[in-house]
């Protein structure tokens, strides 16, 4: 692991960010009222390669600036990140390898990190669960994330330095 | 040993970094959308925007080719729909003209200015919120271009929202669909007034203050003033409701505007709420900007 990997993962989180904010969403592509939340799955997939530290602070930065280029209080996101990639660094090793095994860490993962966000958010005042399909904004994301998933994490993988698909989830 | 300490280290930066960002929410919520929050949001959009600005070329054409195949899939069923609707708006034309009079006589009575008389810019939406919770648009108009925080944000159809947050080039506009918007509005049929508050996703929530009369599906809901400019349109009563317990009303609205279809805006910068108005100072001597829509 070098400087170089975290620069990488710092960068994908970046493309990540630019990518959801004129692709995905509300007038932009948004199937059933939600798009994927590609950022959330960076986080996962770096989580999954860097070491523990580095995986964090990026996690934390990433969050950060996309609360700065969204409309939520600063460190909302910061905070679902840090908690995704904390879980995502202690159950990497513990989970066997395979298609569905990874789809549903992906799934899992993305739940808990828009569960985070919604709960923490009302804490703070973003009223989340004031919207009747506040679910919806949990769950299909996730899903989407799975599709995703399928295309960015041999991208990831093959940036990061390295095929083992086992260290994915 | 080794694996436990570099447990122990991440976990405690892990808690560490946990306590920074509840630390850095807290100020942001107590700043109010000011100090140094607002100072890192104008950084990063001034950072970010050209980035954008870049992506959403290569993107564009990609949300349009979406846009496009799922437009076709819908246009049977769409076709059906509006055989349908045109034999109900045949019925409804002589309605309208009764209820067009109506209206300019409550405008009359109300003192309501039409939008149309208000000094406005016209603006694009270059990026949207970055998940499904946030409920803003960016827009490619802000301080250099006369607008400022507490400026009213009009589509053609209506009421998109209220501009909170200005950089130099940019502005965010929190739409009225957001849970933590409120704004005044009257029912121009009972003239009672409310207020209508966001949902997040689909139908606003409007609760009318002392309702003597019961609202009616189809009432149209315009702004009273106050927070927004006056006189524009929120949407319309989705279900007919009366007052349970004397005191309050509440029922849901269909906004007038289809968030998810907003390419461009027109900035109110002809008025602004009493709360950012400076005393002195009349808002208008913003020069007005070249308007897209000329010549296409």
């Amino acid at each position: 692991m070098t400087g170089r990997h975290i620069i990488y993962a710092l960068l994908l989180s970046v493309a990540g960010l630019l990518i959801q904010t004129t692709l995905f969403g509300e007038s932009r592509i948004n199937p059933f009222g939600a798009a994927p939340n590609v950022v959330l799955l960076l986080i996962i997939v770096s989580a999954a390669h860097l070491e523990a530290e580095p995986a964090l602070l990026v996690a934390f930065t990433a969050g950060l600036l996309m609360d700065l280029l969204g409309g939520s209080t600063i460190g909302m996101w910061a905070i679902s990140f840090l908690v995704v990639a904390y879980v995502t660094l202690r159950v990497r090793r513990r989970i066997d390898d395979g298609l569905l095994v990874v789809a549903a860490g992906v799934l899992g993962l993305s739940v808990l990190g828009q569960a985070v966000f919604s709960i923490i958010g009302t804490l703070f005042g973003q009223q989340v669960f004031a919207d009747p399909g506040w679910y919806r904004q949990i769950v299909l994301p996730s899903l989407y994330n799975i599709v995703l998933a399928i295309v960015l994490i041999p991208i990831v993988s093959r940036i990061m330095g390295g095929s083992d698909t086992r260290r994915l989830v | 040993m080794e694996s436990f300490r570099r447990f122990d280290r991440s976990t405690s930066l892990f808690i560490g970094l946990l306590i920074v960002s509840f630390l850095v929410a807290t100020v942001d919520v107590r700043s109010q959308g000011a100090g140094i929050g607002d100072t890192l949001r104008d950084g990063t959009q001034t950072l970010f925007a050209p980035l954008q600005d870049a992506v959403s070329i290569v993107t564009r054409p990609i949300v349009g080719f979406v846009d496009g195949i799922s437009n076709i899939a819908g246009l049977r069923e769409e076709n059906e729909r509006l055989r349908d609707q045109v034999g109900e708006l045949e019925a409804q034309v002589q309605d309208v003209v009764g209820l067009q009079n109506r209206l300019e006589e409550l405008e009359r009575i109300n003192g309501l200015d039409p939008p149309g008389d208000l000094l406005a810019i016209t603006a694009s939406i270059f990026s949207v919120g970055v998940t499904g919770f946030d409920h803003i648009r960016w827009i490619d108009r802000g301080s250099d271009n006369g607008v400022v925080p507490g400026h009213t944000v009009v589509d053609e159809d209506g009421l998109v929202g209220r501009v909170d947050f200005v950089t130099a080039t940019r502005a965010r506009v929190r739409l009225i669909s957001d849970p933590r918007n409120g704004v005044g509005v009257r029912d121009l049929v009972t003239n009672e007034t409310g207020v209508v508050e966001g949902q997040g996703s689909g139908l606003l929530r409007l609760r009318m203050f002392n309702a003597q009369e019961s609202v009616e599906e189809g009432h149209l809901i315009v702004t009273q003033g106050g927070r927004y400019a006056p006189g524009i349109v929120v949407g319309r009563v989705a279900e007919s409701a009366s007052s349970e317990a004397g005191f309050s009303l509440i029922t849901d609205v269909t906004p007038a505007v289809d968030f998810t279809r907003i390419d461009f805006v027109k900035v109110i910068v002809g008025w602004l709420p009493s709360e950012f108005a400076a005393p002195d100072e009349p808002s208008d001597p913003i020069p007005e900007l070249p308007d897209p829509f000329e010549g296409n």
